[in-house]
C-alpha cells in the first residue's frame, strides 16, 4: 500500500484540523442543537444495538440502521453549516458546496449498503430461522420511531429537505400517494393532510415501525418467527426505495450532469444566443450543478470573423447569466489570423435596443464618470464594412494585425449611457445593407423557431 | 410461403403500433374470430381426448404417432420437396435442431398433460407467445394452484421453452420458406428421430393397448384437432389479425371450453364425444373442478386479456426520442434494449462483446465469472451436504460479487458517448463507482469490526473442519484475481494512458480545431491510480483475500493451539487493514468529486498560471477553475482580462497552449476587455449584477493602473 504511505504525512495534522473546523462550526449556536441531537442519537443507537442483539431480531436491526442514517443526516446538516462559512480557496476553486452533495450521496449510499447487508443476513436466516425474543422489540421500535420523528421534524435539515423535494418520488411515496388519494376520495376533509407530498423519511420511519409492530404481534400470538426476517426484508426494500431516488439525484450532481429540469430553459437561452448577431455556432456546452441549485457552465461560441468579440461575449454572458451563475464563455473565430479588415460597425447592432431603452441605470453613472475612457468599440469614423465572410484569404500575409479598436477617448462619452445607445443606433442606421437585416433578426429573438434560425443548435453537440 | 411473406408485410405495420388507422373493420374479422374460437374449442376436445389416450399408450409412442400423422398430412398439403426453393445442407441442420427442440417440447408438454390433467394443461400451456412474452416482461409470476406441482413446473418450463422456440424458429422459417414448410419438414425429421426410440420401446415393453385398430379414430381426431387444424388456423388468423388480438380471442374460448370439459368430460352427455369408450363410468376424480382451479382459470382469462392488449411500449420509446433531452436518460437499460433489436440474446451478445473489448471490463468480467462459478459450486456443495456454513459463505460471496457487478457496469458505462445530460461523457461514473466501492468496503470493515468485537467479548466455539478447504479455494480464486488485477493495474495504466492520449487528442482537435499546436505530453505519470473503479475492485478482491488468509490462519491456530481468541483477533486485524487500505481510495475519489485542483497537476498548473501572467497584453486572470472530470479528462475554465489593444484569439491561443502543456485538455477561456464590462453594465438589468460588475470593473481599474504605470 504505497498510497497509505503518501497519506501519512498530512494525517498528523488531520485531526487537529478537524478539531479546528469543528470548533468553527460549534461556534454557531444553531449547531448546538444538532450536536445535542447527535449525542442523543448515539446513545439511542447504542441502546438499540444492544436490544437488537438481545432480541436477536433482524427487523429491529434494519430499523436501527435508519437511526444510524439519521446520525448521518445530522452530520450532513453540520457539514452544510460548515460549508456556508467556508470560502473557496485556490485548491477547491468552486468552494465546498459540493461537500453537501457528497455527504448526502454518501449517507444515502451507506443506508442502501446497510440494507443490502440486511438482505444478505436475512437470506441466511431463511435457511435457519433463529428464535426471536420479543421482550425489548416493541420498546426498541417505539424509542427508535419517536426519536426518528423527533429528529426529522425538529431539525431543519437543508440539504436533505432539498434533495427529498427535488428527487423523483420513491415508490413508497407513490404508493402512499395512491392510497391517500383514494382515501381522500371517500373523506374529502383529509386532503390537506394527505395530498401534499409526504416526507419520505417520515414515511419510511412510520412504515418500518408498522412492520415491526406486525412482527411483534405475530410472534407473540403464534411464534411465527419467520415474519421477523420477512419484515426485515421489507424494511430493507423500503430503505432502498426511499434512498435510491435521492442517491441518484445527488449522484447525478456529482457526475456533473445537466439537470433535466433546466434543459428546457437552457435550450431556450442557447437558441437565443445562437440568434444573436455575429454568432455562428454554439458548441461544447457543458452545464452542470455546482451544489444544490446553482448552475455552472462553460460554452464555446463561434462567431463571424467581423463580429466584435467583446460585444458578443457580453451579450452571451448576459443571456446565460440569468440561469448559470458560474459561467465561462470562450469566443472563437475561424481564420482569425487573417487581417481583420473590418471592425465594430456591423457588429455594433448586435444589441437589442429595447434592452437599453428600458433599463434605468442609476448606479452606472458613477462608474462611467470615474473612467471616462470606457466606450463601445463602435466608431463612427471607421470604414464601412466589407463583405468578407468566409472567403479564405490565403494570399494575405498573416502578420498584419490592424488594430481598429483604438481608444476613442476624445469622443466625449462620459455622460451616462444615453450616448452609448444612441451611438449604437446611429451605427445601426449607418450601415443599411447588412445592418437592417441583422437588426431584424435580433429583434425577434423571442420567437426564433418561426424563422428557422435555431436549427443550428437543435441537435446536441458531441 | 407467399402467404407467409405477405403475412409478414401485413403484420409489420399492424404490429408496429398505430402508425395510422390500419385496423381492419371488425366485420371482416368476425369470420376469422369465429374460426379461431371453433378451432380452440376443438383443440380442447383433442387435448382431453389425448389425455385419455395417454392412459393407454406410452407417451413416446403417442408422440411418435402424432408426429407421424402430422407429418404425413402436412407433407401432403405443403409438398415441401416439390415446391419452393431447395434447402441447403446448413438449413437442414437447422431444421434438425428445430425438430429436436420440438420433440423435447412436445414430450414435456404431454408428460405434463399426464401429470396434471387436461384442464390444467390447457390453462397453463395454451398461452400465445405474445401473452407469455409480455407476462415475462412484466415479471408477473402467476402460480397455478394445482395439486401436481411437478407437472405444473414441467408445463411452465415447457411453455417457456415453447415461446423461446417459436421466437427462435421465426428466422429459420423465413430462411426455409414459410412456417408451414418448416413445420412439415420438422415433423418429418422428428418422426425419423423418434422412430428408433419407439421401436426400442415397443420391443422392450409390452403394450397395454388391446387393439391399435380402435385407436385410429381417436388418434386422427387428436392429430387433426391439436396439431394440424390449430396450426393452420393460427397462422391464418395471425396473418389476418393483429397478433395481440389473435391471442386475446384465442385464449378466451380455449379456457372456457377447458373449464366446460373439465366439468362435463366424464358426464354421460359427452360420452358420444368420447371416441374411446371406457367400459364404465368409474367415479373418477381426475377431472374434478376445485374452486381454486376455477378461480385461477378466471384469472388466467383476465390476465391473458390484459397482457395481450396492445402494449404502448413502442410508442413510449419513440416519445422518449422526441423529448427535449434528446436521449432517454432515466433508464439506461431501457435505452440499451431499445438500441438492440428487441431480442434478448442479441442484447446479451452485444454487451458481452462490449465488455470483452476493453481490458478493464474484460478482467472484471472473467473474474466475476470465476467468482460466480466458485460461489455456485460452494452453494451446490453446501446444499448437497446440508452444511449451513458453506451456504452462508456462498451468500457472502454473492454479496461480494455485487461490488464486482457494479465495477463491471461502471467500466462498461464509462465508454458511452457523451449526451446532452452527460456533456463531458460518462467517464466520471468510474470515479463514482470507485467511491461507492470504497464505501462498501468501509461498511464491510465496520461490520467485521463489530462482529469481532462481539466475539472478543464472548468467543464462540467454532467448528473448523469445513472451513479450511473452502477458504483455501476462496484464497486461490482471489489470488488469481489479485494477479490479474494488479497486472491490469500497471499494464492498464500504460494502455489507458495511451488510449486516453489518443482520445484526448481527437477530442481537443475537435474542440479547438483552429488552434493547432503540439500537445504537451507532460502528464507522464499523472494517470497513476486514477482509475478509481479498478482500484475499488482491486481493493475488494484484496479484502477478500485477506479474509481467506485470516480464516486459514485462525483455523490453524485454533486447531493447533486451541486459541479460540485467534479468530476475532484475526478479523479485527483484517477489518483495520481493509479500512486503512480503503481510506486513500475514498480520499482521492472525494477530491475528484469535490472538483479539487488535481493534486498531480498542482505544480504544473501553478507554473502555467504564472506563465500566463507574463503574456504580453494580459492584465490579470480571475476564477481559475481546474478539476479532474474523469480519468482522461481534466477540465478547466479561466477568465482572462487583457488590455484592449490585443487580439483576443491570439491570447486564447497562447493560454490554451500553456494550459494544454500543463495537462488540461478541456478548456474554456473567456477573454475580457474593458469593453466587456462596459457592455455588461449596460446590459445587466438586476441591481446585484450591476454591483458585481462594478466590483469587477474596480478590480480591473486597479490592474489597469498597474499597466498604466508600466
Amino acid at each position: 500500500m504505497g498510497t497509505i504511505h503518501l497519506f501519512r504525512k498530512p494525517q498528523r495534522s488531520f485531526f487537529g484540523k478537524l478539531f479546528q473546523e469543528f470548533r468553527l462550526v460549534a461556534a454557531d449556536r444553531r449547531s448546538w442543537k444538532i450536536l445535542l441531537f447527535g449525542v442523543i442519537n448515539l446513545t439511542c443507537t447504542g441502546f438499540l444495538l444492544m436490544w437488537c442483539s438481545s432480541t436477536n431480531s433482524i427487523a429491529l436491526t434494519a430499523y436501527t440502521y435508519l437511526t444510524i442514517f439519521d446520525l448521518f443526516s445530522l452530520i450532513t446538516c453540520l457539514i452544510s453549516y460548515w460549508v456556508m462559512m467556508r470560502k473557496p480557496n485556490p485548491v477547491y476553486s468552486f468552494g465546498f458546496e459540493r461537500l453537501e452533495v457528497l455527504a448526502v450521496f454518501a449517507s444515502t449510499v451507506l443506508a442502501q449498503l446497510g440494507a443490502l447487508f440486511i438482505l444478505k443476513e436475512s437470506a441466511e436466516r431463511f435457511l435457519e430461522q433463529p428464535e426471536i425474543h420479543t421482550g425489548r422489540l416493541l420498546v426498541g421500535t417505539f424509542v427508535a420511531l419517536s426519536f426518528n420523528l423527533f429528529t426529522m421534524l425538529s431539525i431543519r435539515n437543508k440539504p436533505f429537505a432539498y434533495v427529498s423535494e427535488a428527487a423523483s418520488t420513491s415508490w413508497l411515496q407513490e404508493h402512499v400517494a395512491d392510497l391517500s388519494r383514494s382515501l381522500c376520495g371517500i373523506i374529502p376533509g383529509l386532503s390537506s393532510i394527505f395530498l401534499p407530498r409526504m416526507n419520505p423519511f417520515v414515511l419510511i420511519d412510520l412504515a418500518g415501525a408498522f412492520a415491526l409492530c406486525i412482527t411483534y404481534m405475530l410472534i407473540e400470538i403464534n411464534n411465527y418467527f419467520a415474519v421477523d426476517t420477512a419484515s426485515a426484508i421489507a424494511i430493507a426494500l423500503m430503505t432502498f426505495g426511499t434512498m435510491y431516488p435521492m442517491s441518484v439525484y445527488s449522484g447525478k450532481v456529482l457526475l456533473q450532469t445537466t439537470p433535466p429540469h433546466v434543459i428546457g430553459q437552457l435550450d431556450k437561452l442557447i437558441r437565443e444566443v445562437s440568434t444573436l448577431d455575429g454568432v455562428l455556432e454554439v458548441r461544447n456546452e457543458h452545464f452542470w450543478t455546482l451544489g444544490f441549485g446553482s448552475l455552472a457552465g462553460s460554452v464555446h461560441v463561434r462567431i463571424r470573423r467581423d463580429a466584435n468579440e467583446q460585444m458578443v461575449l457580453a451579450h452571451v454572458t448576459n443571456r446565460l447569466y440569468t440561469l448559470v451563475s458560474t459561467l465561462t464563455v470562450q469566443i472563437f473565430k475561424d481564420d482569425w489570423i487573417r487581417p481583420a479588415l473590418l471592425s465594430g460597425p456591423v457588429a455594433a447592432n448586435v444589441l437589442n435596443f429595447s434592452d437599453h431603452h428600458i433599463i434605468p441605470m442609476p448606479s452606472l453613472k458613477g462608474t462611467d464618470d470615474s473612467n471616462p475612457v470606457t466606450s463601445t468599440p463602435a466608431k463612427p469614423s471607421s470604414p464601412p464594412p466589407e463583405f468578407s465572410f468566409n472567403t479564405p484569404g490565403k494570399h494575405v500575409s498573416p502578420v498584419i494585425l490592424l488594430n481598429t479598436q483604438t481608444r476613442p477617448s476624445g469622443l466625449g462619452l462620459n455622460h451616462g449611457h444615453t450616448p452609448y445607445s444612441s451611438s449604437l443606433l446611429n451605427q445601426g442606421l449607418g450601415v443599411p445593407g447588412i445592418g437592417a437585416t441583422q437588426g431584424f433578426r435580433t429583434g425577434f429573438t423571442n420567437m426564433p423557431s418561426r424563422y428557422g434560425t435555431n436549427n443550428r443548435i437543435g441537435q446536441p453537440k458531441p | 410461403m407467399e402467404e407467409k411473406y405477405g403475412g409478414d408485410v401485413l403484420a409489420g405495420p399492424g404490429g408496429g403500433g398505430g402508425l395510422g388507422p390500419v385496423d381492419v373493420p371488425s366485420a371482416r374479422l368476425t369470420k376469422y374470430i369465429v374460426l379461431l374460437c371453433l378451432t380452440k374449442f376443438l383443440k380442447a376436445v383433442g387435448l382431453f381426448e389425448s389425455y385419455d389416450l395417454l392412459k393407454a399408450v406410452h407417451i413416446v409412442q403417442f408422440i411418435f404417432i402424432l408426429k407421424l400423422g402430422t407429418a404425413f398430412f402436412m407433407v401432403l398439403f405443403q409438398k415441401p420437396f416439390s415446391s419452393g426453393k431447395s434447402i441447403t445442407k446448413h438449413q437442414w441442420i437447422k431444421i434438425f435442431k428445430h425438430a429436436v427442440a420440438g420433440c423435447i417440447i412436445s414430450l414435456l408438454w404431454f408428460f405434463g398433460l399426464t401429470l396434471c390433467g387436461p384442464l390444467r394443461t390447457l390453462l397453463l400451456f395454451e398461452h400465445s407467445d405474445i401473452v407469455v412474452i409480455s407476462l415475462l416482461s412484466v415479471l408477473f409470476t402467476s402460480s397455478g394452484g394445482g395439486p401436481a406441482k411437478g407437472g405444473v413446473l414441467l408445463l411452465v418450463l415447457a411453455l417457456c421453452c415453447k415461446v423461446g422456440f417459436h421466437t427462435a424458429s421465426r428466422k429459420l422459417s423465413i430462411d426455409v420458406g414459410g412456417a408451414k414448410r418448416l413445420q412439415a419438414l420438422s415433423h418429418l425429421v422428428s418422426v425419423l428421430l423418434l422412430c428408433p426410440w419407439v421401436i426400442v420401446l415397443s420391443v422392450t415393453t409390452e403394450s397395454k393397448v388391446e387393439s391399435w385398430f380402435s385407436l385410429i379414430m381417436p388418434f386422427t381426431t387428436v392429430i387433426f384437432f391439436v396439431m394440424i387444424l390449430d396450426f393452420y388456423v393460427d397462422s391464418v388468423c395471425s396473418v389476418k389479425m393483429e397478433v395481440s388480438k389473435c391471442a386475446r380471442y384465442g385464449s378466451f374460448p380455449i379456457f372456457i371450453s377447458a373449464l366446460l370439459f373439465g366439468n362435463f368430460w366424464t358426464h354421460p352427455i359427452t360420452d358420444q364425444l368420447r371416441a374411446m369408450n371406457k367400459a364404465a363410468h368409474q367415479e373418477s376424480t381426475e377431472h374434478v373442478l376445485s374452486g381454486g382451479v376455477v378461480v385461477s382459470a378466471v384469472f388466467f382469462i383476465l390476465s391473458a386479456n390484459i397482457l395481450s392488449s396492445p402494449s404502448k411500449r413502442g410508442q413510449k420509446g419513440t416519445l422518449v426520442g422526441y423529448s427535449p433531452e434528446g436521449t432517454p436518460l432515466y433508464n439506461f437499460m431501457g435505452d440499451a434494449f431499445q438500441h438492440s433489436s428487441q431480442s434478448i440474446p442479441r442484447f446479451i451478445k452485444e454487451s458481452l462483446k462490449q465488455i470483452l473489448e476493453e481490458n478493464d471490463s474484460r478482467q472484471i468480467f472473467y473474474f466475476l465469472c470465476l467468482n460466480l462459478l466458485f460461489t455456485f459450486v460452494e452453494l451446490f456443495y453446501g446444499v448437497l451436504t446440508n452444511s449451513l456454513g458453506l451456504i452462508s459463505d456462498g451468500f457472502h460471496m454473492l454479496f461480494d460479487c455485487s461490488a464486482l457487478v457494479m465495477g463491471l457496469f461502471a467500466a462498461l458505462m464509462s465508454r458511452w458517448k457523451a449526451t446532452r445530460i452527460f456533456s463531458y461523457g460518462y467517464g466520471r461514473i468510474e470515479i463514482l463507482s470507485g467511491f461507492i466501492n470504497g464505501l462498501f468496503l468501509m461498511v464491510i470493515a465496520f461490520f467485521v469490526f463489530m462482529e469481532s468485537v462481539a466475539r472478543l467479548i464472548d468467543p464462540p466455539e467454532l467448528d473448523t473442519h469445513m472451513l479450511t478447504p473452502v477458504s483455501v479455494g476462496g484464497l486461490i480464486v482471489n489470488l488469481i484475481g489479485i494477479c490479474a488485477f494488479s497486472h491490469a493495474h500497471n499494464h492498464n495504466h500504460g494502455a489507458s494512458q495511451g488510449s486516453c492520449h489518443s482520445s484526448d487528442h481527437s477530442h481537443s482537435h475537435h474542440m479547438h480545431g483552429h488552434s493547432d499546436h503540439g500537445h504537451g505530453h507532460s502528464h507522464g505519470s499523472a494517470g497513476r491510480g486514477m482509475n478509481a473503479n479498478m482500484r475499488g475492485v482491486f481493493l475488494h478482491v484484496l479484502a477478500d483475500t485477506l479474509g481467506s488468509i485470516g480464516v486459514i490462519v485462525s483455523t490453524v491456530l485454533i486447531e493447533q493451539f486451541g486459541w479460540f481468541i485467534a479468530d476475532p483477533l484475526c478479523s479485527l486485524f483484517i477489518a483495520v487493514l481493509i479500512f486503512l487500505s480503503v481510506v486513500p481510495l475514498i480520499k482521492d475519489a472525494c477530491q475528484v468529486l469535490l472538483l479539487r485542483l488535481p493534486p498531480e497537476y498542482e505544480k504544473e498548473l501553478h507554473v502555467a498560471l504564472e506563465k500566463i501572467q507574463k503574456i504580453e497584453g494580459l492584465i490579470s486572470y480571475r476564477d481559475p477553475h481546474f478539476w479532474r472530470h474523469s480519468a482522461s479528462v481534466v477540465a478547466g475554465t479561466v477568465h482572462i482580462q487583457v488590455t484592449s489593444d490585443v487580439l483576443e484569439q491570439r491570447i486564447v491561443q497562447q493560454v490554451t497552449g500553456i494550459l494544454k502543456d500543463a495537462g488540461v485538455n478541456n478548456l474554456t477561456i473567456q477573454v475580457e476587455k474593458e469593453a466587456y464590462f462596459q457592455h455588461m453594465s449596460g446590459l445587466s438589468t438586476g441591481f446585484h449584477d450591476v454591483l458585481a460588475m462594478t466590483k469587477q470593473m474596480e478590480s480591473m481599474k486597479y490592474y489597469k493602473d498597474g499597466t498604466y504605470i508600466m
